[in-house]
């Protein structure tokens, strides 16, 4: 039994990103906390946006990896994209509720309500929910390979949320405000910027480290248990000869 | 392991001096007078001071001054301001002033006009968004170090 | 029996996403129901508006907003540049309402044209800047904000 050759590479440079994320999550959180300016309009609350804003793109950002990983395992069927699926999908469903959550404390001091049953609002909890119905579908298939399958059918079927989430803001009427960083142009001044795009950055490298670390963790989970099944094979085997 | 516990050791004193760093700056921005103190205590400079404008005192000209009370617990403060009137000034509104107290004409010369900050609101985003982030990792990383070490000692692991 | 449950269990996370995304396309949501109307739809709301609760937004106008001198509540106007329609408010507005500013309110039309409304949501733009290049004049490029009010 070797290690796959996959997960040797993730191994040799996931260093690379935890380190890269710590650096700019580390800026981020300085110039963000410390060394940026208050809002014109929200005043020092506007520093919510740069831990709510890089958590919310880097959901949406993991459940497309999790569309076309989910594609990609259709197409080859190899079971370690399918360990990088599930790896994924929970992941993006933890970033989902924790931009949810940081959200809801944004909008609290800013719009003066908790939670409201706007587009965005709505939509981004359906992507909440469509990760959870694929994780809790997993555990309810017995064999591997139909479990990879099912997840993989219900992943791409849940993508038409994701330009319902984007758009929403453009076809609705919603509380929530548009995009600031769009084709229009870029509505944030510079001394905001920065900050926001160091944690976007660092969020999403984070992620990506997450990623490769609940990968191997799936891998190595699934490569002992093979082992161990066959070593209960093995017992069960020398016990029916004798 | 011990790589594995010296990474998240450093991990936590990153944080710790992020926090201290970022308390340090706020509590020099936090700390706001009560309007009782300003008139009994009479700081000098610049001082923040919170309390709400009292209902009919408010008094805007065109040409950028405006006049009012602040209301503390039991004193009012006569304040005056100079520039263009902020959209947050108004009546009944619980504010923050930042400006300089002159015990001479008891008049308080407002600066800058701001909404009373939200940190808690900020603290607890922060919190919410990097601490399951945080600890998530290390039960992972941790995992994993473990199922490799298991995975070595097993026979049936070859080397490359 | 586990073999059972196990098929229940599938079922229920399909329906789970299948509900949640069947929300999305057919329900309480889209482009049958809006989250809002605009002050322009309010005037022409037909009397079985009258009793129903509503939101409406749109922009304070400036210079509208008065307070009571002896009670908590305000008036002001709300407009989508085309209707304005008068609103009055009890309670604690929120920080962040403010004339020329954007505002979602709940409550209901009356017969004699007036919004009586109970809670203010305060709707930001989203241009972010310090105060300082603000009061310089700068703009920033966004979306024009009655555009996004009104389609």
């Amino acid at each position: 039994m070797t290690i796959h050759r996959v997960i040797r590479k993730v191994q040799r440079f996931e260093g690379w990103f935890g380190g890269g994320a710590a650096l700019c999550l580390i800026a981020g959180l300085y110039v963000g906390l410390i060394g940026s300016p208050p809002d014109y309009y929200q005043g020092e609350v506007v520093r919510i946006m740069y831990i709510h804003v890089p958590l919310a793109h880097t959901s949406l950002l993991g459940y497309t990896v999790l569309a076309v990983g989910s594609l990609w395992y259709l197409w080859k069927r190899d079971p370690i994209v399918d360990n990088m699926c599930q790896a994924v999908a929970a992941l993006s469903a933890v970033f989902t509720a924790l931009a949810l959550g940081t959200g809801m404390i944004w909008g609290k001091p800013t719009w003066d309500t908790w939670w409201t049953w706007d587009a965005r609002l709505t939509s981004f909890t359906v992507l909440l929910l469509i990760l959870i119905g694929y994780l809790m579908l997993r555990t309810f298939v017995d064999d591997p390979e139909k479990e990879a399958r099912y997840g993989a059918i219900l992943a791409i079927v849940g993508f038409v949320d994701l330009p319902i989430i984007h758009f929403s803001v453009e076809w609705w009427r919603t509380l929530h405000q548009p995009q600031s960083i769009s084709m229009r142009g870029v509505s944030i001044s510079s001394g905001l910027l920065v900050p926001l795009l160091l944690m976007s950055v660092g969020m999403s490298l984070l992620f990506s480290y997450m990623l490769m670390v609940r990968t191997q963790l799936l891998y190595l989970d699934r490569l002992l248990h093979a082992k161990k099944g066959r070593l209960l094979s093995q017992f069960h085997l020398s016990k029916s000869d004798s | 392991m011990t790589n594995f516990y010296i990474r998240w050791g450093g991990v936590c004193i990153v944080a710790i001096v992020l926090i201290v760093l970022t308390y340090n700056h706020y509590r020099d921005n936090l700390a706001s007078l009560a309007p009782q103190q300003v008139k009994q205590e009479a700081p000098a400079g610049e001082v923040r001071v919170l309390g709400m404008v009292q209902g009919g005192t408010l008094e805007t000209r065109a040409a950028g001054e405006a006049t009012f009370s602040l209301l503390g617990e039991s004193v009012s403060l006569p304040v005056h301001y100079e520039g263009p009137p902020p959209d947050n000034l108004r009546e009944l509104k619980i504010l923050v002033l930042i400006g300089t107290w002159t015990a001479d004409t008891q008049v308080f010369e407002a600066r800058d006009i701001g909404i009373v900050p939200n940190y808690g609101f900020i603290a607890g985003a922060y919190l919410l968004g990097l601490l399951p982030l945080a600890l998530l990792l290390f039960a992972m990383t941790r995992r994993v170090s473990l199922l490799y070490e298991e995975i070595k000692a097993s026979k049936l692991y070859e080397e490359e | 029996m586990m073999v059972a449950k196990k098929k229940v269990g599938m079922i229920v996370s399909i329906l789970l996403v299948g509900g949640a995304l069947g929300y999305l396309a057919l329900g309480n949501f889209g482009e049958n129901v809006v989250y809002f109307f605009t002050p322009s739809e309010v005037k022409a709301f037909s009397t079985d508006y009258y009793k129903k609760k509503v939101r409406v937004g749109g922009m304070v106008v400036e210079g509208s907003m008065e307070t009571y001198p002896d009670r908590l509540g305000l008036t002001f106007q709300l407009t989508d540049g085309e209707a304005t329609i008068p609103v009055t408010f009890e309670g604690i507005p929120p920080d962040l309402f403010k004339e020329g500013q954007g505002a979602v309110v709940e409550g209901y039309w009356t017969g004699e044209h007036r919004f009586e409304s109970n809670l203010i949501m305060a709707k930001h733009s989203e241009d972010y800047m310090p105060i300082e290049l603000k009061r310089a004049g700068v703009e920033l490029p966004r979306k024009d904000f009655m555009k996004s009010l009104v389609e």
